[in-house]
């Protein structure tokens, strides 16, 4: 469609200067450090033309038009002018209403004075309404992020941006990036995302964040798989009557399995490396009336247990979700994955009875046989959204519990909060100490692929503050 | 079940692109509404977001995401028929059903709505039943239409 390497001619505020044919008349205006305001724009998602703030004027073929600069493309002889009148009248209209409808905003507030914008003449509105619906959050979420917590719905004056339902989302991972880029600081999209989480009590690790234990351990009844024996140990304890975790289901699938008793969490295999959507499910068992649940998951699915319980805890302060974390490096999209390891080791991992990640190493167990690679050669294969996370340790959990950091058969256990504690103790658990390094290698890496990925979002929002605050 | 009948829907459009709306026409066609489970099954099965679903489903009024009844009964609050007593006809209807506009009956025989034109003002106020139109609707008419089709 568009011509990359063809350059154009265009004249902005006078200046005459050469581009490639397609570029947007902000980035041009940028180049020349012509300044122009934007609320909906940011440099690594595509422009959306929402908030209209970036409005300038263009001539071309002798007809004068007010258009979008973030979506405007450059052409052969286009004629732009940023700052006349008529721009400036455009944007006060625009930010007026912008204003109107979110009074409480600072920084628009901030912009109307440079704009010599009377905030008291402006009639009512919704006078805690913080959104102005420029759809940077969806399209950060969508197209970096790449899970979609959230999205636009409904229409015209109802229009809003939301999780599906205006639920409790089974899709975000809580990596805060919608929260970031947000123009305004909306609190809104927060409800059901987990951008935002209030911390544990306690001193933080960097590595193991809070904590009051860490140790290896394994259990001493018998059962070698230390979770079941918390479930059992918690079940018979009274300390919760639901526990919601995630089970293999048929071939290497995933599927959400809900226990009563002790009798139903016996002889499930074990977890897969997959994020299946389980927070549809705690919610469903808090609609029924479920109030004492265990909740075994991934680190960005206890991060969103732990804020469900937040959320909710002045309307049932009944609610008592115990969270156990799972260590997580990242887990894996089934489809790629399935291809990935059949193009790599030739095996079909539908029949594998066993996947594990030990020493950088992806082991699939078939017929009693290991297979493995190197765990870098399966990065294409990595769950959308697991490389914006930075949570190796499960930080949000009463309990966090891996297997790197200790040796064969037991289990590393991080004890987080009170609850967590409670839980432990009911529990014979033959114990030695972890082997820090390993873990600490492995949270730092995990924090390090998200720091790569957050940054240039960072980058291009501490470029407009600095602006801001020259003007200001 | 449902499953069954909307794995047959979804089936045709397995390995294409753009075809949300019109999947989810089709449900609605068969189903006269999108269940959650509809959702679910469209993003298992075609991999599109639930969020993108959901945004679509929201968007349409064609599409409903709470069910609807056997009969829904579109009422026109554009200007003209307004003027010409269109809000008459709606308290009519609301009386007559026993329900409030964008309500569906509880036994889902009635679905309430009000619509901003159906391009015929000229026969304001007018009211729409299932594709059936029905020009210069008085309240009386209106409350013997809904009685009539409640004991069809
Ligand atoms: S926190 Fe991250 S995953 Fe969740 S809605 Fe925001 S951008 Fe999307
Ligand atoms: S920045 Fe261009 S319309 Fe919002």
């Amino acid at each position: 469609m568009e011509q990359k390497n063809k350059e154009v001619t265009i004249t902005v505020d006078g200046q005459q200067v050469k581009v490639p044919e397609g570029t947007t008349i902000l980035n041009v205006a940028r180049q020349l450090g012509i300044d122009i305001p934007t609320l909906c724009y940011h440099a690594e998602v595509s422009p959306f033309g929402a908030c209209r703030l970036c409005s300038v004027e263009v001539t071309k073929h002798g007809r004068t038009k007010i258009v979008t600069s973030c979506n405007y493309p450059a052409e052969e002889g286009l004629v732009v002018v940023t700052n006349s009148d008529k721009v400036s009248k455009v944007r006060r209209g625009v930010l007026s209403l912008l204003m109107a409808r979110c009074p409480k905003s600072v920084k628009l507030k901030n912009l109307g004075k440079l704009y010599g914008i009377d905030e008291h003449g402006l009639w009512e509105s919704n006078p805690d309404e913080d959104c102005i619906l420029c759809g940077l959050c969806v399209r950060v979420c969508k197209e970096l992020v790449r899970v979609s917590a959230i999205n636009f719905a409904r229409r015209g004056v109802e229009r809003e941006v939301t999780a599906p339902y205006h639920r409790f989302s089974d899709d975000c991972i809580g990596c805060g990036a919608c929260a970031l880029v947000c123009p305004t600081g909306s609190k809104k999209i927060r409800i059901h995302t987990y951008a935002t989480v209030a911390p544990l009590k306690g001193v933080r690790d960097e590595n193991f964040g809070v904590h009051i234990d860490v140790f290896s351990a394994k259990p001493e009844n018998g059962t070698d798989n230390l979770i079941n024996a918390l479930l059992t140990s918690g079940f018979k304890n009274n300390l919760f009557d639901t526990a919601i975790f995630t089970k293999r289901g048929d071939g290497y699938s995933g599927e959400v399995k809900v226990a009563q008793n002790t009798g139903e969490i016996a002889n499930e295999k074990e977890t897969p490396l997959l994020r299946i959507k389980m927070i549809s499910t705690l919610q469903e068992a808090i609609d029924q009336g479920k109030r004492k649940i265990a909740f075994i998951g991934l680190p960005c699915q206890v991060r969103a247990a732990r804020k469900i319980q937040q959320t909710l805890q002045q309307e049932m302060p009944d609610l008592d979700i115990t969270t156990i974390g799972l260590f997580c490096r990242n887990s894996f999209n089934p489809k790629k994955l399935r291809e990935q390891i059949k193009s790599i080791l030739n095996i079909d991992i539908d029949k594998a009875e066993r996947t594990q990640i030990c020493d950088n190493k992806f082991i699939v167990t078939v017929d009693s046989q290991d297979f493995s690679c190197d765990i870098d050669r399966l990065d294409s294969a990595i769950e959308n959204g697991c490389s914006y996370c930075n949570d190796f340790v499960a930080n949000f959990a009463d309990v966090a519990i891996g297997t790197i950091g200790s040796g064969h058969s037991y289990y590393t256990v991080i004890v987080r909060t009170d609850k967590g504690a409670a839980l432990l103790e009911k529990l014979q658990l033959t114990k030695t100490p972890v082997m820090k390094a390993d873990i600490v290698k492995l949270s730092e890496f995990k924090k390090n692929r998200a720091k790569a990925n957050i940054d240039p979002i960072l980058r291009e929002i501490h470029a407009q503050r600095s602006k801001e605050k020259k003007v200001n | 079940m449902v499953n069954a009948q909307l794995d047959k829907i979804i089936d045709k459009y397995v390995g294409k692109e753009g075809v949300l709306i019109q999947l989810l026409l089709d449900i609605q066609r068969e189903l006269n509404w999108i269940p959650k489970e509809a959702v679910t099954r469209i993003n298992e099965r075609l991999g599109i977001p639930v969020s993108d679903i959901y945004r679509v489903a929201s968007f349409y009024t064609a599409l409903s995401l709470k069910p609807r009844g056997k009969y829904l009964v579109r009422v026109c609050a554009g200007t003209a028929c307004y003027v010409r007593g269109g809000q008459r006809v709606l308290d009519a209807a609301e009386q007559a059903i026993g329900i409030k506009t964008g309500e569906t009956s509880s036994d889902l025989k009635f679905s309430l709505e009000t619509v901003n034109c159906l391009g015929c003002c000229a026969l304001g106020p007018v009211v729409e039943i299932n594709g059936k139109y029905f020009g210069t609707a008085t309240p009386k008419q209106m409350k013997q239409i809904i009685e009539r089709k409640r004991s069809a």
